[in-house]
Order: C-alpha cells, then sequence, then structure tokens
C-alpha cells in the first residue's frame, strides 16, 4: 500500500462546508463533524478556509495531555481522546497551535479529527478528502505532493508554497493561497 | 472524430477506489437526489433493518468521482425523517386551506374515492379542462413521462404543465431555436477540464453545482482561463481571470458586446459559418452597434474588461460558453441563450471535443424531465402536441385516438392565472412547491386558495400542500427506481434502497391506480412496476429527437449511463453533439440569432432604486421543503438574509445583521442584512428558499419570456426601508 497523506489546497476553497458534512459520515464519529471551515473576510468577499487536524509529527496536544488519551496510530493519524482515559481537562484544546480538539461537555470528553483511521488504515481516503467538490482537500502520494510543490513554488521573492511544513513537521501538508501566481498562461 | 463518441469517458480524476463495508451493511448504488449533477452516491442501508442510515462516496462514477456537496451527504437523511407523511390526508374544512391545520389521516381507498368524486364532479360541471397538473422534474423519467399521460390521458385536461418553466424552460426556448435540439450540454463534463477557456454567465457554480469546480479549478491550474459574469463576486467570480460584474438583466447587451468584438477583432470562423449557420451577416449588422463604450453604459462593465474576455474567448483553441438560471431567468431569458450561444457558433467553438455550449440544468432531472410530455404544448421525444404527425405516434403508443388528445395547454405562471379566474377548480400538484417558487407569491397563493379541489403529492408538508384537500404521501427519490438525465444529457439509473415508508407509494403507482378508478384502466394498468413504465416511454420516445429507445437499464449500467439521442440496441448514444457538424433544423445549418436589446421589464425608479436579484446557497435546494428539515443544512443557513454592498448600507444607515423591510410593487418581507462587498452597489440578493413571509417571491416580478414563459426572477426594482427597532428577532 502506497502511503497517501491528506493535502490541503487552500486555494480551491469554496466554502461548502461538505468537508464538515462528510465527517459525520465516518464509522466511529458518532455523527459529529471534527473540523472547522472559516470565512477569511466575511464583510468583503467569499473566501473560505478548511481548518483541519494536521496530524503533527510531534503532537502539542498528545504531549499536553495529563492522561495520555491522545494516541497516535502507526500510520501517523493523531486519534481522537481515549474514553476511558480522557478526564475533560482541556489541555489538548489549549496546546494545540490551531484549537483543533472539540469537547463534549455531557459526556466530559474530548473528540477530535482521527483522519478517518477507519478508511486511512486500509489507504481509503478520508471522508472530506473524498467528497472535497472543489479539490481542496485530496488525498495524494508522496510523489504527487512533491509534483505540485515543484509545479507552485516561485522563487520570485513574493510568494513560496507552505510545504514542507507551516508550523512544525505534520502528516498533512498544506498549500497556502497563491498557486496561480506562477501558473504559465496557455496563451 | 466519430471514435470519441463511442463511449463514456474516465478521465485523469478517475481512481480505483475501495469502498469501506461495514458489517451488517450493504451500500446500494444510485445518484444524489438534488441538482442537475446527479452526484454518484452510495447510500448504506442497514441488513437488519432494511433502512437506509448513511451515505458512502461512489468513487466509480466518473462524473464526480465521489465528490458530493452537503447537500448530497445529507440527502440519505430525507428518507426516514420524522417529517415523512406515512397515510394519505384529508382536510374536510376548506377554511382551512392555506395552513397546516385540520389533516386528518385517511386510508388510500377514501383518499382516492374522495378525489375521484371531486375530480368527476368539476370536470361533469365545467368540462374536461377545468382540471390541472402541476408536475415539477425532481423525479425520474419515468414518473415525468407518467405524468404527462395521466393528465392526457386519465383526466383528459389540456392544463399540465411543471415547475421547469421556472428553471430550465429559457435554455431549452434558446437551445431549440438556436440548434433545433435542446440538449443542455453538447459536451460531456469530462471535457470540462480540458479546455482552454470557460465563459461562465450567470452561473453561482461553486454554490449550485459544486462539485463541477474541480473540473472548473483545473482548467485554471493548467494555464487556462476563467470568464465569469455575474452581478455578484460568488465564490467562482472571485478566482476568475475575469469577472465581468454586470447589472442584473443586461446579459443580452454583453453578449451582443463581445459578440461585436469577436466579429470586429477577425475571430470568426468564416468556413463554419458559411457551412453550417445561417443568420450571420444580420447578426453582425445588429450587434455593430453594442460597441465596448455602449456595452459598458447598458452593463455598468469597464470597458477594458469586456474588451479582455473578448479577445482571451476569441484567441482561445478550444472555449466552452456556460450559463445558467443568472441569464435564464429574465423576460428575455430565450434571448440572452441564444445570444451566448452565438459566440460558439460564430467562432465555430463547437461541435468537436473540449468546445461547444452548455447550460447548468438546475433540477435532477431537468433534463429529462422536459423532454417527455409534462410541458403544456410537448409529448414524449421531444415531440409537439401542435404536430398532428407527432400526436399520431404518441397516440399509437397510449393506444388513444388522435381527436382524444388534449390541445396544447399553458405556462406554469399562466395556470395560476386560470386559477384565479376560474378556468381552472381543480389541482393536481406534485413534485413540486409553487407557494414557495413561484414569482409573485401574494397573488399565486390567493389562486391556490381559490381552487374548488386540490389534491398535492409530496412526501413533506410542503407550504403548497397547505392549501390541499387532500395529501398523497409519495416516496423520496431512494425508495423506487428509474432513470435520471443529468446536465450533460447522460441517462443514469437511480436505484432504490429502502421499501416505502408508511403506506407511501410512488407517484407512478397513485396515477396508475387513480386511472383505474377513472375509468381508464385500460390505460394504466399493465404497468405494475417502475421498469414496465421505463420499457413504454422508451417506445413513446422512440423516433423523437429526444430518443430514448436504445437506453436500456443495461446499458446505462454497462457504460456508465448513455447520452441521448441513444436510437436503438447497437447504439452507444451521443457524448458529443454536432460533431458532423449537423444541425437539427430542416436545412442542418444552426441559427445564428440577431437580437435587439431590451432592458429588465421593470428598471429601478426614484420610488424602487435598486435592483433585486435572487438565488441559491449551497446548503439549500430549490423550495427548500426538503433542506430545510436537514438539521446540518439547516444549521449552516437557517434563513434568508439580503445581501447589501457597504457604501449602499451607508446610504440607508443600515448595518450587518439589521432587519429591515424590502419591498417592491408586488410585496415585501423583512431580512436581515448581510454587508458585503462582493456585490454591485446597486444590486441587492435574497435566497429564495424560504416559504412563508420569509419568501422573496412575495417581491419578485412574473413578467415572462414571450417564447419560454419563463418569469423574471433575476431582476426587478426594489427598496429597504430602514426599521426603526434594531437586530429584532
Ligand atoms: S469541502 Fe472542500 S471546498 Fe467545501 S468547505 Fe470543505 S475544504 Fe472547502
Ligand atoms: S493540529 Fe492540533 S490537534 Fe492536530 S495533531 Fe497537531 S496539535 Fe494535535
Ligand atoms: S446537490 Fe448537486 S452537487 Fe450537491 S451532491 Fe447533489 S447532485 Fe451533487
Amino acid at each position: 500500500m502506497v502511503k497517501k497523506r491528506l493535502y490541503l489546497e487552500l486555494e480551491n476553497c469554496i466554502g461548502c462546508r461538505s468537508c464538515l458534512a462528510a465527517c459525520t459520515q465516518c464509522g466511529g464519529h458518532e455523527q459529529r463533524n471534527r473540523n472547522y471551515v472559516y470565512d477569511v473576510n466575511p464583510l468583503v468577499n467569499r473566501q473560505t478556509m478548511p481548518l483541519m487536524c494536521l496530524h503533527c509529527v510531534n503532537p502539542a496536544c498528545a504531549r499536553s495531555c495529563p492522561a495520555q488519551a491522545i494516541q497516535i496510530h502507526e500510520t501517523g493519524a493523531v486519534l481522537s481522546a481515549l474514553v476511558e482515559k480522557c478526564i475533560g481537562c482541556q489541555n489538548c484544546t489549549i496546546a494545540c497551535p490551531y484549537g483543533i480538539p472539540k469537547f463534549d461537555t455531557e459526556q466530559n470528553l474530548m473528540y477530535k479529527c482521527d483522519l478517518c483511521i477507519d478508511r486511512t488504515k486500509d489507504g481509503i481516503p478520508p471522508m472530506c478528502a473524498s467528497v472535497c467538490p472543489s479539490n481542496t482537500l485530496q488525498w495524494l502520494t508522496d510523489e504527487e505532493i512533491e509534483a505540485k510543490q515543484k509545479q507552485f513554488n516561485l522563487d520570485n521573492g513574493k510568494w513560496v508554497t507552505s510545504m514542507p511544513y507551516l508550523e512544525g513537521e505534520t502528516n498533512v501538508r498544506v498549500n497556502l493561497p497563491g498557486i496561480l501566481q506562477g501558473v504559465t498562461k496557455l496563451f | 472524430m466519430q471514435e470519441v463518441n463511442v463511449k463514456p469517458k474516465r478521465d485523469q480524476f478517475f481512481k480505483e477506489i475501495e469502498n469501506v463495508h461495514h458489517p451488517n451493511e450493504k451500500l446500494v448504488k444510485t445518484h444524489c437526489s438534488y441538482c442537475g449533477m446527479q452526484c454518484g452516491m452510495n447510500l448504506r442501508v442497514d441488513t437488519r433493518t432494511n433502512k437506509i442510515i448513511g451515505v458512502e462516496p461512489r468513487y466509480d462514477w466518473p462524473v464526480t468521482v465521489g465528490k458530493m456537496c452537503p447537500k448530497g451527504v445529507t440527502a440519505y437523511q430525507q428518507t426516514n425523517h420524522p417529517d415523512r407523511i406515512l397515510r394519505p390526508l384529508i382536510r374536510d374544512d376548506a377554511s382551512l386551506k392555506g395552513t397546516k391545520e385540520g389533516f386528518r389521516e385517511a386510508s388510500w381507498d377514501e383518499a382516492y374515492d374522495l378525489i375521484v368524486k371531486r375530480f368527476t364532479e368539476l370536470q361533469e360541471k365545467y368540462g374536461k379542462d377545468t382540471l390541472s397538473v402541476f408536475s415539477g422534474v425532481s423525479m425520474t423519467n419515468e414518473k415525468c413521462y407518467l405524468t404527462g399521460k395521466f393528465a392526457r390521458v386519465a383526466l383528459g385536461t389540456r392544463y399540465i404543465d411543471y415547475n421547469g418553466r421556472f428553471c430550465m424552460s429559457s435554455a431549452a426556448g434558446g437551445f431549440l431555436r438556436s440548434f433545433g435540439i435542446d440538449r443542455g450540454s453538447t459536451l460531456p463534463w469530462t471535457d470540462i477540464h480540458e479546455t482552454d477557456c470557460l465563459f461562465i454567465a450567470g452561473s453561482n457554480t461553486a454554490e449550485c453545482h459544486p462539485t463541477s469546480m474541480f473540473r472548473v479549478w483545473n482548467v485554471q491550474e493548467r494555464g487556462g482561463y476563467l470568464i465569469v459574469a455575474d452581478p455578484r463576486e460568488t465564490p467562482i467570480a472571485r478566482r476568475a481571470d475575469i469577472h465581468l460584474d454586470l447589472r442584473p438583466g443586461t446579459d443580452l447587451a454583453l453578449a451582443n458586446g463581445i459578440l461585436n468584438l469577436l466579429i470586429q477583432n477577425g475571430y470568426v470562423d468564416e468556413e463554419f459559418v458559411k457551412n453550417h449557420t445561417n443568420g450571420f451577416e444580420e447578426t453582425k449588422e445588429l450587434v455593430k452597434e453594442f460597441t465596448p463604450e455602449y456595452t459598458s453604459e447598458i452593463t455598468g462593465i469597464a470597458q477594458e474588461k469586456i474588451i479582455r474576455a473578448a479577445e482571451i474567448y476569441g484567441k482561445a483553441p478550444n472555449a466552452v460558453v456556460m450559463f445558467a438560471r443568472g441569464v435564464e431567468q429574465q423576460h428575455k431569458g430565450v434571448d440572452n441563450v441564444s445570444a451566448y450561444t452565438n459566440l460558439a457558433l460564430v467562432t465555430g467553438k463547437i461541435g468537436r471535443p473540449k468546445s461547444g455550449v452548455a447550460t447548468f440544468t438546475g433540477q435532477g432531472n431537468g433534463q429529462g424531465g422536459r423532454e417527455h410530455g409534462q410541458k403544456s404544448d410537448l409529448l414524449p421525444g421531444y415531440r409537439k402536441i401542435t404536430n398532428p404527425k407527432h400526436v399520431e405516434e404518441v397516440c399509437k403508443v397510449w393506444g388513444i385516438t388522435p381527436e382524444e388528445m388534449p390541445q396544447a395547454g399553458v405556462s406554469a405562471y399562466e395556470m395560476f392565472e386560470l386559477m384565479e379566474q376560474k378556468t381552472i377548480r381543480g389541482l393536481y400538484l406534485l413534485c413540486s412547491n409553487p407557494a414557495v417558487s413561484a414569482p409573485n407569491q401574494n397573488f399565486v397563493r390567493k389562486a391556490l386558495k381559490s381552487l374548488d379541489f386540490m389534491v398535492c403529492a409530496d412526501f413533506y408538508l410542503s407550504e403548497s400542500a397547505e392549501f390541499a384537500d387532500v395529501i398523497l404521501p409519495s416516496v423520496t427519490w431512494s425508495e423506487d427506481e428509474g432513470t435520471v438525465t443529468n446536465l450533460e444529457g447522460r441517462i443514469i439509473k437511480i436505484n432504490k434502497a429502502q421499501e416505502p415508508l408508511g403506506e407511501s407509494k410512488p407517484d407512478w403507482l397513485m396515477q396508475v391506480e387513480l386511472a383505474e378508478r377513472l375509468g381508464k384502466g385500460k390505460y394504466f394498468s399493465h404497468l405494475k412496476t417502475a421498469k414496465d413504465v421505463a420499457e413504454e416511454f422508451r417506445l413513446a420516445s422512440k423516433g423523437g429527437y429526444a430518443d430514448y429507445y436504445g437506453a436500456t437499464w443495461d446499458k446505462i449500467e454497462k457504460q456508465d449511463g448513455v447520452f441521448w439521442p441513444c436510437r436503438d440496441e447497437n447504439d452507444p448514444g451521443t457524448p458529443h453533439m454536432f460533431l458532423d457538424k449537423k444541425f437539427y433544423h430542416p436545412d442542418g445549418k444552426a441559427k445564428i440569432c440577431a437580437l435587439p436589446y431590451r432592458p429588465p421589464a421593470e428598471e429601478p425608479d426614484a420610488e424602487y432604486p435598486l435592483r433585486l436579484t435572487t438565488g441559491r446557497v449551497v446548503f439549500h435546494y430549490l423550495s427548500g421543503n426538503q433542506t430545510r428539515r436537514i438539521q446540518f443544512l439547516r444549521d449552516m443557513c437557517p434563513e434568508p438574509y439580503v445581501e447589501v454592498h457597504p457604501e449602499t448600507a451607508a446610504k440607508y444607515n443600515i448595518e450587518h445583521e439589521e432587519v429591515v423591510r424590502l419591498y417592491t410593487r408586488r410585496g415585501e418581507a423583512k431580512y436581515k442584512v448581510k454587508i458585503t462587498e462582493a456585490i454591485r452597489k446597486d444590486t441587492v440578493f435574497v435566497p429564495y428558499h424560504f416559504g412563508h413571509e420569509e419568501s422573496i417571491n412575495l417581491l419578485t416580478n412574473a413578467a415572462l419570456d414571450p417564447i419560454s414563459r419563463m418569469p423574471e426572477f433575476k431582476a426587478c426594482a426594489a427598496q429597504i426601508e430602514k426599521l426603526s427597532m434594531k437586530k429584532v428577532q
């Protein structure tokens, strides 16, 4: 099985929130969605962006957890809190640079994106990347991601792709808006 | 060239991916219940309860490769929704019409008996044509076909029409005039990302046909161009190479202006124009007047943008012109369609792969549903009821005599006028919610209320059902099978995933059973399954323009759908239209149309200085009768709003989220203000998916297109009034 990663092409997002709707459909997700889509500048334009767990290689959420409730899967996916271990302190939400982990006050339990581990452990794309109509969220091999990096990187001092990492090493790759600047027009 | 037309292709986006199979679940391959994209999906069915419980992407569907918008992802929640109507409902107290009150449950027999009694009484007293059928195209071809037959053979009325008059009729009218045939797209969607230039007018593609977007963006990623004409900076316009931010209702001037530049700057394909078209010289003369300066004056678009757009479209080796309701829902919608189609005809960018013209079909079966006899003047296979030869062909299949075939009726909106005048006294409504979707709601609701007797078949109690005397519980799309024709013109198969909930029944079955009780059993009783209807329907379309005869369910399954026309068993269908450069007018040529500009029926003035336009949001579908009941979609967009530019808002001294009164000559409503720079200063926008006092169609103008009878939803004159209280609930 060729390893694939979640890749975010932020330029493409159309704000449809299909990724959130689809998140509820994953086997272990109990109908709750685990990520975020933001209107970047709502009074000005329609730009939107998904904010997904980046599945950090050295995740602040897991490191901050006093109860070791956040496990890391062999694929690199940083899993949702274990029900039997989570003490509901919400350290993880605060520790995560993006505030990803969500909290269920009734169950006193953190829940977060587990990269649809039910699917991705078998190489099947996560629900969000399966449905995303704009190809903002894609499920790609490292070679495919490298090709994107090459295609989009601009060596003009104005814009660089944010790959491989934004902030610390992550399993998910993110490409910031701006990719079209480097495209050579066909005519 | 012909080999590209053999079979729909799978392209670079198609990947072999296994689906997840959960224990005690089976997957049923089907398509979305909503828009014309008809995204492929698998419904997850619990094998212990035999109930639909979720959705799984359908990676193997070549058009959408697993992708779905949030409506599609949550569509499965319709089937076992607590709001489903499970038994027939009767309301004895007619004074309660227009409310949800007074319905009682009844047996099918009692409901049928009452309908037959009242329909027969009305027809005996006022003649056959006192009854009417108002239908829709968010259902299978089989249902659409049978509804046309039901109206004409079982009820014997001339008055049948459908909600496509508020959706696709202008595209149909424009294509028929330009090409002599109305297939919504001249090329398959798997060509879209391979073109060099997309010229998209009046389509909020990212919200209304979201799963087209990965192909649209790919054009730009490859170095191609995206040109978008829209009064608003929609999510697709935001990233366009050129955004032509025109005034609502001025498309015809823009199209004429671009055409003039194409002609002036030498982009005419002389050879193509000479051999395959008529009308060029006349059109050339007419558009001369539309200089960039004059075009800019009418449309409000900067001249440079118009010039640059024409240059890009002219230079592009391949280009596709696409449009949607923005240009079609005008009282010159047909002219707009032909005017944009002119661009492709004059430059010869049509009749070959990667180039052509397409409309984004709104409803799931907006294409198929308009071809097979639900329209007031059409019979199956796109035959005309006014053509004796066509009538004879259909009569043979139906087993009636041409004398028994009713005359042509009137269009959807005009039916309400006839109700108000008491020419029509009875209504059988199905698959539509005109008490939200029709323009000029104050009038339409009054017309519905004035009916002597109304039947409504629906699976939820819609705003329109509130006017009914009898409600018949129909099934959702997932509880029946049949075919649908997607926005490409590809006939696809909808599969049954669950038995009908409660006592609900598919529409075709209700119509067969009603026909039997009306003494017309001999024309209907042989139709015992959806497949039986399909077989008769294929035969009825045989030999027509929209020939489905060769599109068997087997072939649809085997080759990922079948593009019509598909004339016999050995015909693989027609993914690309006009590859032989033959059009469907008698002389085989297409028509380049000379179309003088007309402004919107209602232009702004001192009293009503703003332009009001309406449209969709990504979270809702049509009248919202389905999507407003789905929690996720409701959470994302619970109520309508009015989009206002900050400078305009400042003039009215109104703020973001403040509630204002919006009004036109026809009606008024209160909306929360949404301030955004992504709209013209002279224009306001309200989404149309909401009912009762929230409906923007209380305000819209029913000025009809002379050919398509499409109301002008997209442009009228309006005014905002600041209310004294702020942020009221
Ligand atoms: S599904 Fe894709 S386009 Fe839609 S909001 Fe999520 S990331 Fe954006
Ligand atoms: S993005 Fe946040 S939640 Fe996700 S792994 Fe990193 S620290 Fe944890
Ligand atoms: S509503 Fe349209 S775009 Fe959305 S999933 Fe359904 S068919 Fe696809």
